[in-house]
C-alpha cells in the first residue's frame, strides 16, 4: 500500500460537508449505472428486441382470417392489423411501467444491494424513480421498434398536428397513471418478495377487459364494466382514435378518456404512496429488506 | 451431542447407494417443497393462463369462419387456438421455469455445492425441469377444461384420439427438453436466459402457427423453410389433426408428424446433451460457477 | 479404525499412494477486464498433502486460495499443470473426485443454501445428493445439528438465519457425507468465538482420530498456527513457502530478536533498552499476568543476551529470562508476502 494510515487519517480530517447532489442527478446515476449493467449482456439486447417484434408478424397472419365488423362497429377505422399491434405494444409498454418497479426491488435484493443503497443518503422516493427511469427508456424503445415494425408490414397511423398533440398528452397520462399502480406493486412485492399479485392481475385483467386485442363491444354486457377500472382502457381507445382515425383532442371521446385518466391519477396516487409507505415500514419491522 | 459422539457416528462405514434416481426424486422434491412456499403464486398463474384463453375466444369472435375453414381447420377459431395455446403456454412455461431455476442456483451458489457431489449433472438439470413439467400440467388440464366445457371449443376427446395424443405430446416434451438442455448450456455461460426463453417461445409461437393457420405462409416461402426447422410445428399440426379433425393414428399426416419428430428427438437430445456439457465446462474454464 | 478400512477398501489408489492431493504445475489464468489483460490466479503450484494431514493455505486477498480450492473440487478447470484429489484427476476423473472430498465456502457468507428451505430440509437434500442412506443421513443430520446448535432452529427456513447461523448449516452440510478430504474455504468466518472454538476442535479431531485429510484456507493467522500440520503461504498465486509453523518461522527470520521477560516498570525497561547502542528497535511490549515481555532487534544476539539482564538488574528490573526471539507467523506472513493487500 503506498498510502500511509496517517495519510488516510489526514484526508478524512478534512471535513467536506456533504451535498451538492440533487435527486436528479441521482437518479441519472442510477440510469447510468443500468445502463451499464446492461450492456455487458450485450449478445441479448439484439435477441429482446427480435422476440418482442414477432408478434408484429404472428397479428400479420392473424389479421388475413378476421372480419373488421366488429371494429366498424366500434367507431375504429376497419384495420385489424394496425388494432392489434397497437393494442399489443402499449399493453407491452404498459406492462413494463407496471412492473418496473417490483422488477428492480426483486433484482436488488437478489443482488443484495438492496440494504446497502436505503443505508445511504438517498431517500426511497429518489431511489424508486432511478430504479425506474431506466426501464422505461427501454420499454419506450420497444413500443417504437414494434410500431416502426408494424408501419413495415403495413398498418397505417394517421399523423396529422392535432392528432400527434393528443397522443403525446395521453402518453405522459398513461406512463403516469401506470407508475401510480407500479407502486402499488413494489409495495406488494417488498413484503411477499415474488408473485406480485398488483402486477400479475393488472397483466391478466387488462388482457381480457381492456380490449387489447377487440373492441370492448365483443364482451357481454355483465363484464364490460370491468374494463373501466384500468387507466389501459382509456388510454387504449384514445390512442387508437388518434392513430387510427386521426382524432384530436377536440373529439369529446378523447377529452373523456382525458379525464378519466386524470381523475385516476389524483384518486389513486396519495393512496398507493401511503400503502408503500406502510409496507416499507412494516418491512424493516420484520428486519426482511434485503431477503428474496 | 458432543464430539466424541459424532466421532463416533462417523466411523460407521455406510453403503453408498449408486441411484441417479434417488437423487432425481431428491432434486424435484427440494423444488416443489420451495414452490409451495409461494402457493398463491400458483394459483396466480393458473388463473391468468386461463384468461388468455378467454382472451382467444373473444378474438374468435371477430374471425371469419369461411377464411378459417378455406385452409381445412374446420371453422371454429376458438378449438383452433385453444389447441395452439395451451400446449405453447405448457412449453413456455416449462423453458422459463428451467431458466430461472438455473439462474436462482448460479446466483444463490447453490449450483457450485450441487456440483461437487457425485450428482449426475443431466440428472439435476431433469430435476430442475421436472418441476415445470408438473406443475404446468395442471395449467395444461385447466387450459383445456375452460376451453371445452366452459366456452364449448369442439374437440374430440375419445380413448383413441387421447391416445395418439399423448404419444404426440410425449414426443414434443422430448424434442423440446432437447432445446431446454442447449438453453440451459447457453443460460449457464452467459447467465441470463430470459432473452433466450423469450425468443425462442416467441419464434415458436409465431412459426408454428400457434394464432393462424401454416397455410396462410404459403406466400412466404422463405418463413414456411423456417418453420419447418421447429418440432413444435409438427406436434402441433398433429394434436390439431387429432383434436380438432378426428384423425387416428393411421392417418398418414399423422404418422408423418410422428415419424418427423421422432427424429428430431434423435437428433436433438445428443445437441442438447452436448450444449450442456458445454456450458459446464466453460463455466469452470472461466471460473464463474456462482457469478452472474 | 474402521475408517481407515473403509478408505483403503474403498480407494486403493489413496492409500498406496498415501497422497491425498497432489498437484504439479497447476497454473490457472483468468481472462482480466475487457478480455486483454490475464490475471495469473494460480501459478505453477506444486504440492503435495499427506493422507490426514491438517494443511492450511494463508496469503493475502487475491492470492488465489479460494481458486486453488476450486480447482482442487473440480468446479474450476485449470489451464496448465495437474492435480490429482484421492488418486484421481481433477479434470479427467471429477466424478471419482468428488466422491471423496466435502467442499465448503465460507466466503459466500451462507448465499449458497436454499433460502426457502429450512436447514434440516437443506441437510436433507443434500444426503440424497451424496447417496447416503436413509437412517445414516437421519441420524447424522439430528447429531450435526444439535453439534452446531441449531436442534431448536432447524425446521426454520434458512432465509431467517444470521449469518453464523448459515455459516453453522453449511459445516454441517461438508461434514455430512464423511467424505475423506475435506476442502474449506474460510470454515470459521462468521462463527462466533465459542462457535469458532469447537469448529476447530472438531476438525482436529476429524484429522488426529478419523484421519481425515483437511485442507483450509483462513485469514485468522493463529487459528492457523495452531491447527496446521504443514502451512502454505501464497501470494500472486505463487506458493512462496511450505512447512510446518514451527520452521517457516526460523526460516524466514530475517532480523536478530531478542525476547526479555522481567517485572517491573515497561517505561523504565523501554528507557533502558533505547539507551543500549547494539538495540536497534523495540518491536513489541506485552504485558502478562504478572510479567512483561518485550521484542527488541538487535545487531548483536550473543551480546543481548549477556548485556540486557545486567543493565536491567543494575536498574532495578528483574529479569525471568531472555532468549532469542523467533517472529511470529504473522510477522512471517507480512514478511513473506511484502506486507501488501490488493484488493481483487
Ligand atoms: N472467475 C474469475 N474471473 C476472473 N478473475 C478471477 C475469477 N476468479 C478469481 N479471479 C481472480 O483471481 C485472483 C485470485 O482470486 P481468489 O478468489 O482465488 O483469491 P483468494 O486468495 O481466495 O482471496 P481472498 O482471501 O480474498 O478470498 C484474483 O485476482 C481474482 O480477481
Ligand atoms: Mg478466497
Amino acid at each position: 500500500m503506498d498510502l500511509k494510515v496517517e495519510d488516510i487519517v489526514k484526508y478524512l480530517a478534512e471535513n467536506i460537508p456533504r451535498g451538492g447532489v440533487g435527486p436528479f442527478e441521482k437518479a441519472v446515476a442510477f440510469i447510468i449505472r443500468d445502463f451499464k449493467i446492461w450492456w455487458t449482456y450485450k449478445l441479448w439486447i439484439t435477441l429482446d428486441i427480435l422476440s418482442s417484434l414477432t408478434f408484429v408478424a404472428t397479428y400479420y397472419f392473424v389479421s388475413m382470417i378476421i372480419t373488421p365488423q366488429a371494429l366498424i362497429e366500434a367507431g375504429y377505422a376497419a384495420d385489424f392489423l394496425t388494432f392489434s399491434v397497437i393494442g399489443i405494444s402499449v399493453q407491452h409498454y404498459v406492462f413494463t411501467s407496471v412492473s418496473s418497479l417490483s422488477d428492480a426491488i426483486r433484482e436488488e435484493q437478489w443482488n443484495g444491494t438492496m440494504e446497502t443503497i436505503l443505508s445511504s443518503t438517498t431517500s426511497f422516493r429518489v431511489f424508486l424513480l432511478g430504479e425506474s427511469a431506466f426501464r422505461f427508456i427501454i420499454g419506450s424503445y420497444f413500443l417504437l421498434a414494434s410500431l416502426g415494425m408494424g408501419v413495415l408490414l403495413g398498418i397505417r397511423l394517421v399523423l396529422n398536428p392535432t392528432s400527434i398533440l393528443a397522443v403525446f398528452v395521453l402518453t405522459i397520462l398513461l406512463v403516469a397513471s401506470h407508475m401510480v399502480i407500479g407502486v402499488l406493486g413494489a409495495a406488494m412485492i417488498l413484503k411477499l418478495k415474488q408473485g406480485d399479485p398488483i402486477v400479475w392481475a393488472f397483466s391478466w385483467l387488462t388482457q381480457l377487459f381492456s380490449g387489447v386485442l377487440y373492441p370492448l363491444g365483443l364482451l357481454p354486457d355483465w363484464l364490460k364494466w370491468v374494463g373501466n377500472a384500468f387507466p389501459l382502457t382509456y388510454s387504449l381507445d384514445g390512442l387508437r382514435r388518434c392513430l387510427m382515425n386521426g382524432e384530436g383532442l377536440d373529439s369529446p371521446m378523447i377529452i373523456g378518456n382525458t379525464l378519466k385518466l386524470i381523475l385516476f391519477i389524483v384518486v389513486v396516487l396519495p393512496f398507493s404512496l401511503w400503502f408503500f409507505k406502510k409496507s416499507y415500514d412494516s418491512t424493516r419491522r420484520e428486519g426482511a429488506l434485503g431477503q428474496y | 451431542m458432543n464430539q466424541p459422539e459424532i466421532l463416533q457416528l462417523f466411523r460407521v462405514e455406510e453403503k453408498r447407494s449408486k441411484s441417479s434416481l434417488r437423487q432425481l426424486f431428491a432434486v424435484v422434491w427440494a423444488q416443489l417443497k420451495m414452490m409451495l412456499a409461494y402457493k398463491s403464486w400458483l394459483v396466480m398463474d393458473l388463473l391468468s393462463t386461463l384468461a388468455s384463453v378467454v382472451m382467444y375466444y373473444f378474438v374468435g369472435l371477430q374471425v371469419d369462419p369461411h377464411q378459417l375453414s378455406r385452409s381445412g381447420w374446420g371453422t371454429s377459431y376458438l378449438a383452433f387456438s385453444l389447441v395452439g395455446v395451451a400446449t405453447s403456454n405448457y412449453l413456455w412455461a416449462c423453458l422459463t421455469r428451467l431458466s430461472h431455476s438455473i439462474q436462482h442456483e448460479i446466483r444463490g451458489g447453490t449450483l457450485e455445492t450441487i456440483a461437487v457431489t457425485p450428482i449426475n449433472m443431466l440428472m439435476f438439470f431433469i430435476g430442475l425441469t421436472a418441476r415445470g413439467y408438473l406443475v404446468s400440467l395442471i395449467y395444461l388440464v385447466g387450459v383445456f377444461t375452460v376451453g371445452v366445457y366452459g366456452l364449448g371449443a369442439k374437440l374430440s376427446f375419445t380413448p383413441q384420439s387421447l391416445f395418439v395424443f399423448i404419444i404426440l405430446f410425449v414426443l414434443m416434451l422430448v424434442s423440446n427438453q432437447a432445446l431446454g438442455l442447449v438453453a440451459a448450456g447457453i443460460i449457464m455461460v452467459y447467465k441470463r436466459g430470459d432473452p433466450l426463453v423469450f425468443i425462442l417461445a416467441a419464434v415458436n409461437e409465431f412459426l408454428a402457427g400457434v394464432l393462424y393457420p401454416l397455410e396462410l405462409l404459403k406466400r412466404f416461402p422463405a418463413l414456411q423453410v423456417l418453420s419447418m426447422l421447429f418440432p413444435y410445428t409438427y406436434a402441433l399440426d398433429g394434436m390439431r389433426r387429432v383434436l380438432i379433425l378426428g384423425a387416428s393414428v393411421f392417418d398418414v399426416n399423422v404418422l408423418t408428424d410422428i415419424l418427423v419428430l421422432g427424429v428430431f428427438s434423435m437428433l436433438l437430445v445428443p445437441l442438447g446433451l452436448k450444449m450442456l456439457g458445454w456450458g459446464y465446462d466453460r463455466i469452470r474454464r472461466e471460473g464463474t460457477t456462482s457469478s452472474y | 479404525m474402521s475408517i481407515i478400512n473403509c478408505l483403503s477398501k474403498n480407494s486403493k489408489g489413496l492409500f498406496t499412494l498415501n497422497t491425498a492431493v497432489e498437484t504439479v504445475n497447476l497454473t490457472k489464468y483468468f481472462k482480466g477486464d475487457g478480455g486483454k489483460e490475464r490475471i495469473v490466479a494460480v501459478d505453477h503450484v506444486s504440492l503435495s498433502i499427506r493422507e490426514g494431514e491438517f494443511f492450511g493455505l494463508l496469503g493475502p486477498n487475491g492470492a488465489g486460495k479460494t481458486t486453488l480450492i476450486k480447482i482442487l473440487c473440480t468446479l474450476v478447470i485449470p489451464d496448465e499443470g495437474t492435480a490429482r484429489v484421492a488418486g484421481f484427476d481433477v479434470v479427467k476423473d471429477a466424478e471419482k473426485v468428488r466422491e471423496y472430498i466435502g467442499w465448503l465456502h465460507g466466503e459466500t457468507g451462507g448465499r449458497a443454501l436454499y433460502w426457502r428451505l429450512s436447514a434440516r430440509d437443506n441437510l436433507r437434500f443434500y444426503a440424497y445428493l451424496q447417496n447416503i442412506p436413509k437412517d445414516v443421513a437421519r441420524k447424522r443430520i439430528d447429531a450435526l445439528l444439535e453439534f452446531f446448535e441449531l436442534d431448536k432452529d432447524a425446521d426454520r427456513l434458512v432465509k431467517d438465519f444470521s449469518t453464523g447461523m448459515k455459516m453453522r448449516v453449511m459445516l454441517a452440510r461438508t461434514l455430512l457425507s464423511n467424505a475423506p478430504i475435506l476442502l474449506m474455504d474460510e470454515p470459521t468466518v462468521g462463527l462466533d468465538a465459542t462457535g469458532a472454538i469447537e469448529t476447530r476442535r472438531l476438525l482436529q479431531a476429524l484429522c488426529k482420530e478419523l484421519r481425515k485429510t483437511i485442507v483450509f484456507t483462513t485469514h485468522n493467522i493463529f487459528e492457523a498456527e495452531r491447527l496446521c500440520d504443514r502451512i502454505a503461504v501464497m501470494n500472486r498465486g505463487k506458493i512462496i513457502a511450505v512447512d510446518t509453523p514451527l520452521r517457516l518461522s526460523e526460516i524466514t527470520r530475517k532480523y536478530r530478536g531478542v525476547e526479555v521477560r522481567f517485572r517491573g516498570s515497561s517505561e523504565e525497561a523501554v528507557r533502558i533498552l533505547e539507551r543500549l547502542e547494539f538495540v536497534k528497535r523495540i518491536m513489541s511490549i506485552q504485558p502478562e499476568e504478572d510479567y512483561t515481555v518485550i521484542r527488541a532487534e538487535v545487531k548483536d544476539e550473543e551480546q543481548a543476551l549477556s548485556e540486557i539482564p545486567k543493565a536491567f538488574s543494575t536498574n532495578g528490573l528483574k529479569t525471568i529470562g531472555v532468549q532469542i526471539a523467533l517472529p511470529s507467523l504473522e510477522e512471517v506472513f507480512l514478511n513473506l508476502t511484502g506486507g501488501e493487500h490488493e484488493s481483487a
